[in-house]
């Protein structure tokens, strides 16, 4: 049997191919929790004082986010809570929101559900089913979430708002806009988002830098509660496919992910100088209030072609 | 010798020769190991190990895509 390289105990969990390090289970938890909060640390993703909304799915990766940012909370070092979106996807997300409720509960910390229908009067399953639909089923839940988590975490008063964005996420959100071209997006992804109206809060990503098998793994070792469903809608995305390619890559090159990321880290700043576009005005819109950059902001403009207006 | 294998709702026993790692197995399924975590009598396991005659392997998929 193998042995643990930091500390010699059996059995070992991880075999890190990148690194050749060999794990156990408390040095694995202990190695993963660590590199999150130095991630938080170095870049300052959460200060003292801080009041942090975890966008909490109840997957592994939200799950992950909680559990280690929740260690903060616990030392009074920051203020917490927990925001879960009902999408409306039968047979999956009700599944996922008794998890993350569960999750929250087992913690002790405030947990908000909102749910599409109530926002914005339909399901991701009736905006699929809507005749007058035009995107694919990412676009409006990408689009409605982002609105929703936004507004609850005003709402709430938090300082900071906490996703789940694991390296295989990065790596493949920096790889598909770099293949379509997107410069414009790629501007805009990073640890930590620099918010252009103060109406927006400000998004931090702690574990970026953990591959997504390592976080199926930390929350398996933790005997986490998490669904490992997969969303129904998401095989149609560009996305699926980029994230497919990386993957295989990586079984014979273990440290692309990382290096794709680190790069583009370094590149990030030069990108931003030469090509952070014209300052949009952003003003509200004058359906919700949230800030857009043209009369309507894109949430209710979906809303609206959704019920069948111009 | 012969080992139990859960996948999600599937359960089957599989016939084995002596010195066989987790990940021959799951070759053998056409599961890729980057996709899934196993665990062996309840006790997550890497691929390299090798089984033993009666062990109870679980097989997690985390990872869809993958
Ligand atoms: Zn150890
Ligand atoms: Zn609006």
């Amino acid at each position: 049997m193998k042995t643990c390289t930091k500390c010699g105990a059996t059995p070992v969990i991880i075999h890190r191919k990148a690194s050749g390090q060999m794990l156990c289970k408390d040095c694995f938890i202990e190695s993963a929790t660590e590199k999150v909060l130095k991630n938080i640390r170095r870049n300052k993703l959460i200060e003292r004082g801080d009041k942090v909304a975890v966008a909490l799915s109840g997957g592994k990766d939200s799950v992950m986010v909680l559990d280690i940012v929740n260690s903060l909370h616990e030392r009074n070092i920051i203020d917490l809570f927990a925001i879960t979106i009902d999408e409306g996807i039968g047979g999956y997300r009700k599944h996922g929101v008794e998890i993350a409720a569960k999750n929250a509960k087992k913690l002790g910390i405030d947990h908000r559900i909102a749910s599409f229908k109530d926002y914005f009067g339909k399901t991701l399953d009736e905006i699929m089913h809507n005749e007058s639909r035009q995107h694919g089923a990412c676009t409006y839940c990408g689009v409605f979430r982002r609105w929703i988590i936004n507004r609850v975490a005003r709402e709430e008063n938090a300082t900071k708002i906490a996703t789940g964005h694991n390296l295989d996420d990065e790596t493949e959100a920096i790889l598909m806009n770099y293949l379509e071209g997107n410069i414009d997006n790629l501007t805009r992804i990073g640890v930590k988002s620099e918010p252009k109206n103060d109406k927006f809060t400000i998004k931090i990503k702690p574990i970026r830098e953990i591959p997504e098998k390592e976080v199926a793994l930390y929350v398996i070792a933790r005997e986490l509660d998490v669904h490992f469903d997969e969303c129904p809608y998401s095989r149609e995305s560009f996305r699926g496919e980029v994230g497919r390619f990386v993957k295989e890559l990586s079984a014979n090159h273990p440290t692309i992910m990382y290096s794709t990321l680190k790069g583009f880290d370094k590149i990030k700043p030069a990108i931003k100088k030469e090509f952070s576009g014209k300052k949009v005005n952003m003003g509200n819109c004058i359906q919700c209030g949230e800030p857009a950059s043209h009369e309507l902001c894109r949430a209710c403009l979906f809303a609206k072609s959704l019920n069948g207006e111009q | 010798m012969e080992v139990k294998v859960i996948f999600g709702k599937k359960e089957e026993n599989r016939a084995i020769p002596e010195e066989t790692t987790i990940k021959e197995v799951l070759d053998a399924m056409d599961i890729s190991s980057e996709a899934v975590v196993v665990k062996r009598n309840n006790e997550i396991v890497i691929e390299e190990e090798f089984l033993v005659d009666g062990d109870v392997i679980e097989v997690i998929r985390v990872i869809y895509g993958g």
